[in-house]
């Protein structure tokens, strides 16, 4: 399923945080979006799932959702948003339950996203017992159980050191190399960016434009650890944001 | 590296304790057991004066003879019966009436000005109307019972529902759970502690009002037992209502604990 | 008439407290008199606007309650030096902890003279429960167990030879509420609140107090216990000068001495007191009709008394072994049974 961004525009009362923002999304491609802080990328992410809506300009989907698709467009969250009274699989059999899935149906699924997360051995534990790192597994495993056609990552490894993103990052390169899927992926991290995206769009200071479309060729698979090629590409990256970020910080202050 | 040189150094002084509860068991009850001694104490040398202060081993001697004579449970089972159906009611609607304020701003926008207003009403002030509307039985002591405890269970659930975490009810709607399924399973029990930690107050408050509703029309119960023995100046009785009162609120209490470890086990 | 009335009463009480008339006591004493705004309180009234008290030697101070028995707590903490109220088993409880004495009697049910009646509500009278021998089981209003409502009730059951619920109300005007409402079905009360109402269609007066306890001992005089021992002479002085003022009242609005004019001007002391809230041509009649017989000399009848404790005591509302001793100091006025 591809899905596109249509001249984009939005204010918050009087500030206008998107500005004519067109993009398309391509099947089993990842998307990374970076920009300086409050330039509107987890506003765009939020469009893109239909949580919120654009003042101006469309979001489009082409084509029809996957077989077996309960939830087409599935968000996984920075701060990874697990219900802190429900067990590890409780969370996931929440998204699982309004779709009427339940015994033994259900639970096959569960068995299976916590085995590709690797998270097999805690399904009764409750939130509260794990790691960062593990609650953000357990929550891409709750996307993964509905089969989406498009995740929505917003900073999904923000709220983690910097030890356990690397462990994540190898584990979605793995998810998505067994089994390629569409992503949209908020970051501000350029490391993250240019390690997971096939392209990267850089969006412009407040108000957010699109400043450019990074290609990056390298099978993601490929890539690694201080790889030099994405190093160049990373430091390209913040060539064009150092400026943009510079003056959105101080517009922040400006306040 | 030079050889270290003899010098003196001086301990840094510890200046971090302090302001960190501990647990000391068994302090609570030895407050009280000295407290009781001491009025034993006063009452049996005179110091204090059989106007002032009953002698413990006569409140407890009259609470002996109030369990002989089965009078006990002729007060204490309409009391409790009167608690639990005014309280039902109270705390189910305000629970009810605090999650509808919590979700809809209509119903915030009408509702919490006018819970506002009758929060800070004496409902012992109400009791005679209550009696015309419900009568002088069970009605209108339940009446008032459910309607002391309903604001602050309204109060204490509308805001524990604004606490629920918003990010858990986007999650429920980027998974396109139902509404219905998200009340249910997101923001029920996201304000469970909030309105557990509201329970305590409002059957506290029930407690209360079980005095105030039986002084009307009530030839039984722990309150009408109370009010008898003021009236009789009977202060060895009215100590054993009172105490019964206590011992009511510090059950309750346990229960809510003990609802709060089963209910609420998945926090820290 | 009332001017002049005024001014000799000024002139009363300045003579007294130059010491040029008798004064009982050598020196004037400050103390507090309870009271409630009761007709069946005006003895204290008449004494004080008739400046008795300050003859006495006394500088009375009113300390006014809306229910006699936080009166009898004010009087055991000393808060209040002497006071009139029924017997209650409260007021038992207070003597037998050393804190309060009886020492004089007040209102008294007398044959003849109107006293309390018994109601039966509309609703119920409509019912079929038109007599007190049909109130078997039925709900009798009391203010609180162990009140003079109860002891009302109570000796017209066991003379009718009937069973009663007794329904505790706290209050007078909830009774009344409740009664006019028809949630309880008989009540007892004294004639200026039975008799408007009765005339009302409110309820039905049903039978007389005074045919159940002849000479019933209403409303009693009472001091702390330490003013009964210690304080005799203030004591004297004070029921003295109380006697008084019963006197004048029994003579202007019982005997009539003086006339249309006398109940008049009787009239218009209470009602400086008594439903202060309504205009004088409305609180006259409820305080003509409550006139009761306020004992002469604040004779007290022990009998009746008795009577009450010894039923306190059978229902185990006050410890059974209190005697009449502990209750009673029958030193100071002239005592009838017992």
């Amino acid at each position: 399923m591809e899905i596109t961004l249509d001249n984009i525009s939005h204010a918050y009362g009087d500030t206008t945080v998107l500005q004519d923002v067109s993009h398309t999304i391509n099947a089993q491609q990842i998307v990374c979006i970076v920009g300086p802080s409050g330039c509107g990328k987890s506003t765009l992410l939020r469009f893109l799932g239909g949580l919120e809506q654009p003042d101006a300009g469309r979001v489009l989907q082409y084509g029809d959702p996957p077989e077996g698709c309960l939830n087409p467009l599935t968000f996984v969250f920075q701060d990874f948003a697990l219900l802190p009274w429900r067990s590890v699989s409780g969370n996931i059999s929440l998204v699982l339950e309004d779709h009427g899935i339940r015994g033994a149906r259900a639970k096959a699924i569960i068995e299976d996203v916590l085995l590709r997360t690797k998270l097999g051995d805690f399904a009764r534990a409750l939130p509260r017992q794990l790691s960062g790192g593990m609650k953000q597994r357990v929550a891409i495993a709750r996307a993964l159980a509905v089969n989406p056609a498009v995740m929505l990552l917003d900073e999904p490894l923000s709220a983690l050191d910097s030890q356990t993103r690397e462990l994540l990052m190898d584990d979605l390169v793995d998810l998505w190399t067994r089994q390629p899927f569409t992503a949209v992926y908020v970051t501000h991290n350029l490391a993250e960016a240019v390690r997971l995206g096939h392209q990267v769009v850089v969006l412009s200071r407040r108000p957010g434009r699109i400043r450019e479309v990074v290609t990056i060729d390298k099978p993601l698979a490929e890539r690694e650890f201080g790889d030099r090629d994405l190093e160049a590409h990373q430091k390209h990256l913040w060539q064009l944001l150092r400026d943009e970020a510079r003056a959105a910080d101080a517009e922040l202050i400006h306040d | 590296m030079t050889e270290p040189k003899q010098r003196t150094g001086q301990p840094v002084s510890f200046r971090g304790g302090g302001f960190a509860p501990k647990p000391r068991r068994w302090f609570g009850a030895a407050v009280f057991v000295t407290l009781i001694a001491l009025a034993e104490w006063g009452t049996r040398s005179g110091f204090i004066s059989a106007l002032t202060l009953p002698k413990p081993s006569d409140v407890l001697a009259t609470f002996g003879e109030l369990y002989t004579s089965g009078l006990l449970f002729k007060h204490l089972l309409p009391s409790l019966s009167r608690l639990a159906v005014g309280a039902a009611l109270g705390v189910s609607i305000g629970v009810s009436v605090g999650i509808l304020i919590g979700l809809f701003s209509y119903m915030r926008a009408g509702l919490v000005p006018l819970v506002a207003a009758i929060f800070p009403i004496p409902k012992i002030a109400l009791l005679p109307l209550f009696v015309i509307w419900f009568g002088i039985g069970e009605g209108s002591k339940y009446a008032l019972i459910a309607f002391g405890t309903f604001t602050p269970t309204v109060v204490a659930t509308y805001g524990a529902v604004d606490n629920v975490d918003r990010t858990l009810i986007r999650m429920g709607q980027s998974f396109g759970l139902s509404w219905w399924s998200i009340v249910r399973k997101i923001v029920f029990p996201g304000a469970l502690p909030g309105i557990l930690s509201g329970l305590r107050i409002s059957l506290a408050i029930a407690i209360i009002l079980l005095v105030a509703a039986e002084m009307l029309g009530a030839e039984y119960g722990i309150g009408a037992y109370i009010l008898e023995a003021g009236s009789l100046y009977d202060l060895e009785r009215l100590f054993v209502g009172v105490v019964i009162l206590s011992l009511l609120g510090v059950i309750t209490s346990g229960v809510i604990a003990l609802i709060e470890r089963r209910l609420l086990d998945w926090r820290a | 008439m009332k001017l002049t009335r005024r001014q000799a009463l000024t002139l009363l009480g300045a003579t007294a407290a130059s010491g040029l008339s008798m004064p009982a006591l050598a020196e004037k004493k400050k103390i507090k008199v309870g009271a409630l705004r009761f007709t069946s309180h005006s003895a204290s009234f008449i004494a004080f606007e008739r400046g008795y008290f300050a003859e006495a030697g006394l500088d009375v101070e009113f300390q006014f309650f809306q229910a006699a028995q936080p009166m009898a707590v004010a009087i055991a903490s000393g808060d209040i030096d002497y006071a009139v109220t029924a017997v209650s088993g409260g007021l038992v409880s207070l003597a037998q902890k050393g804190a309060i004495k009886v020492i004089g009697g007040a209102l008294t049910e007398e044959a003849g003279i109107d006293g309390q009646k018994y109601l039966i509500s509309d609703a119920s009278y409509q019912a079929g429960i038109q007599s007190l021998k049909d109130l078997d089981g039925k709900q009798y209003a009391v203010t609180q167990a162990g009140s003079s409502f109860h002891y009302m009730g109570a000796k017209m059951a066991a003379a009718e030879g009937i069973d009663l619920r007794f329904t505790p109300l706290q209050k007078v005007g909830a009774i009344i509420g409740a009664m006019k409402s028809g949630q309880v079905d008989a009540w007892s009360i004294v004639p200026h609140i039975a008799k408007p109402l009765a005339k009302a269609g409110a309820w039905h007066i049903v039978g007389n107090v005074s045919d159940y306890l002849p000479d019933y001992q209403v409303t009693t005089v009472f001091t702390s216990a330490k003013n009964a021992a210690n304080e005799r002479a203030q004591t004297e002085a004070f029921l003295a000068a109380f006697s008084r003022g019963a006197a004048d009242y029994a003579a202007a609005m019982i005997d009539q001495a003086d006339g249309e004019d006398g109940v008049n001007t009787m009239v218009d002391l209470i009602h400086k007191y008594v439903y202060t809230d309504r205009p004088r041509e409305k609180a006259a009649p409820s305080i003509i009709n409550g006139t009761m017989r306020i004992s002469t000399g604040a004779a007290l009848n022990v009998g009746s008394v008795q009577d009450q404790l010894s039923w306190f005591q059978s229902e185990g509302l006050v410890d059974a072994d209190i005697s009449i001793d502990q209750l009673v100091d029958a030193s100071y006025v002239d005592t009838v049974g017992g």
